[in-house]
């Protein structure tokens, strides 16, 4: 079916849990102010000494987002999760089982690690005092499906639901098997996006030895810098974003709201290496290819690409490369990492989210700590925010595995559907 | 021993979150009581073993959500007597 034909998809809802806010607003305003939610990670947090940098999420106690009796060994990737869902349901204004069929209603909502540090606490139990140590509750308290599976017990969700793990294309990959649903006409509702909460002892160490994490900055918020020549590695961040997807008509029909619609995806493999992107770029610019063929416009159509650009030295290039190779005259592209963090599994759903607000409210957001950008990032890169109408804009993830996942979306009603 | 275990058995329920404040020895972990799941029913019997050294069956576990608390401490204290003069 071509894409002109299948249902159009819509995001009716959003809620986000990031180093920069629990707020959309608040959220939206500190990508395009370049406000940072990095910092020295303070005494006491499991990162302090390991690493110079981090983004850390708001704090939150699972009393919050859990009833008492179920609100015990649960990590804390499950807990943003929920906690983003909440507000992306509330704010899609949509009551599970009064305004749809709770069988109609899917939940994806993926993590790279899982729950990683709740299984590294019970394991210091473990060999502290032995098995008994170990809490009966540690499976649903940091499998990496629990998040989808917590939230549709929360809401009553019936339909579909799984769990991608696909490393940092998680989000993105969520999202993209989102749209399928609704093309299929599985659902009429997905829930969907990623969370990640990767600041436990073991996980921080494997990175920072495997010299991944940016290093070396005096001031925390100026470590993270994509498309910069200084740039020296990503810096590790946490966080969850949950989008509401809706059939276009579906959505119409009950008045809700569309801040913008979810009008394609591409997904390919990099069959290269388990952690270094290919250098040429080839199977990146396929996924960014079959993402603008899938929403069936014109690549000139895309005014903006949402880099993945975490502010490694290769994956940068790597991509800006990919970038000039779909689309020939380079559309304008910004990484908002450099004020986020690198959110892993999430960061495909706040960088979708932060895609949609672009197109819903005509704002590119900057990229922060771009003082120099480098040469070999050919592109059109956007330093300062810019602002004007964004007709469609790609976002992209690219995983460890080689995962690359690119989603296209567009400002509401304005393609078939 | 039984006024110990009882104490050590709602202690440990307030841990895991359950309303302990009109909890007596009386009271059924059941459905017709708190309600216990199967996972709560398996970290209270952790805990009496961690404690008191008694290792439950499953089967015996199974059968605490038909007894009040203070049967389990009875059943506790009787373990822990023979396990003494053994």
């Amino acid at each position: 079916m071509p894409a002109s034909a299948a249902r159009t998809a819509t995001i009716t809802g959003m809620g986000v849990f990031t180093p920069v806010g629990r707020d959309l607003d608040q959220f939206f305003d500190a990508l395009c102010v370049g406000r940072s939610g990095i910092v020295n990670p303070p005494e006491g947090h499991p990162t302090f000494g390991a690493v110079d940098a981090a983004a850390i999420a708001p704090p939150i106690e699972a009393i919050e987002v859990l009833p008492p009796l179920a609100a015990r060994v649960v990590d804390r990737f499950l807990l943003m999760a929920l906690a983003a869902a909440d507000d992306a349901i509330r704010d899609a204004k949509i009551e599970i089982g009064t305004d749809v069929d709770p069988y109609r209603v899917g939940v994806v909502v993926s993590t790279g690690v899982g729950g990683m540090s709740t299984y590294e606490q019970q394991s210091f139990g473990w060999q502290a005092r032995g098995g008994n140590a170990v809490s009966p509750l540690l499976y649903p308290g940091f499998l990496p499906n629990m998040a989808s599976a917590r939230i549709g017990i929360k809401y009553g969700i019936r339909g579909f639901s799984s769990s991608i793990s696909t490393a940092c294309a998680a989000g993105a990959h969520a999202i993209a098997e989102a749209l399928r649903l609704i093309r299929d006409g599985e659902c009429d509702v997905v829930v969907c996006g990623g969370a990640e909460a990767p600041f436990g002892g073991t996980g921080v160490a494997a990175f920072g030895n495997a010299r991944a994490l940016a290093a070396g900055w005096a001031d925390p918020t100026h470590a993270s810098r994509p498309f910069d020549v200084r740039r020296n590695g990503f810096v590790l961040g946490e966080g969850a974003g949950i989008l509401v997807v809706e059939s276009a008509e579906f959505a119409q029909a009950r008045g809700a709201r569309r801040y913008a619609d979810l009008i394609g995806w591409g997904a390919t493999t990099d069959a290269y290496h388990p952690t270094m992107p290919r250098p040429d770029g080839h199977a990146a610019a396929e996924a960014m290819r079959k993402a603008v063929r899938s929403a069936g416009i014109a690549p000139g159509d895309v005014k903006y690409v949402n880099a993945h650009g975490t502010s490694t030295k290769l994956g940068d290039q790597v991509e800006a490369t990919a970038i000039r190779a779909a689309f020939g005259d380079s559309p304008a592209v910004s990484s908002t990492k450099g004020v986020t963090g690198h959110l892993l599994g999430a960061a495909g759903a706040i960088e979708a989210i932060a895609t949609v607000l672009t197109v819903d409210r005509g704002m590119i957001p900057g990229t922060a700590n771009l003082d120099d950008p480098d040469p070999a990032c050919d592109v059109d890169l956007v330093v300062k925010t810019r602002t004007g109408p964004v007709a469609a804009a790609l976002s992209n993830s690219f995983a460890f595995g080689g995962h690359n996942v690119s989603l296209v979306f567009a400002e509401a009603g304005a393609t078939a559907g | 021993m039984i006024a110990e275990v009882r104490t050590t058995v709602i202690d440990g329920l307030a841990q895991m979150n359950y309303d302990v404040s009109d909890v007596t020895g009386e009271t059924v972990l059941g459905p017709e009581g708190l309600d216990l799941e199967s996972l709560a029913i398996a970290e209270l019997a952790i805990l009496l073993e961690d404690t008191y050294g008694s290792k439950f069956t499953e089967e015996e576990m199974s059968g605490f959500t038909g007894m009040t608390i203070d049967q389990i401490a009875g059943e506790v204290a009787a373990r822990t007597a023979v396990g003494a003069s053994a």
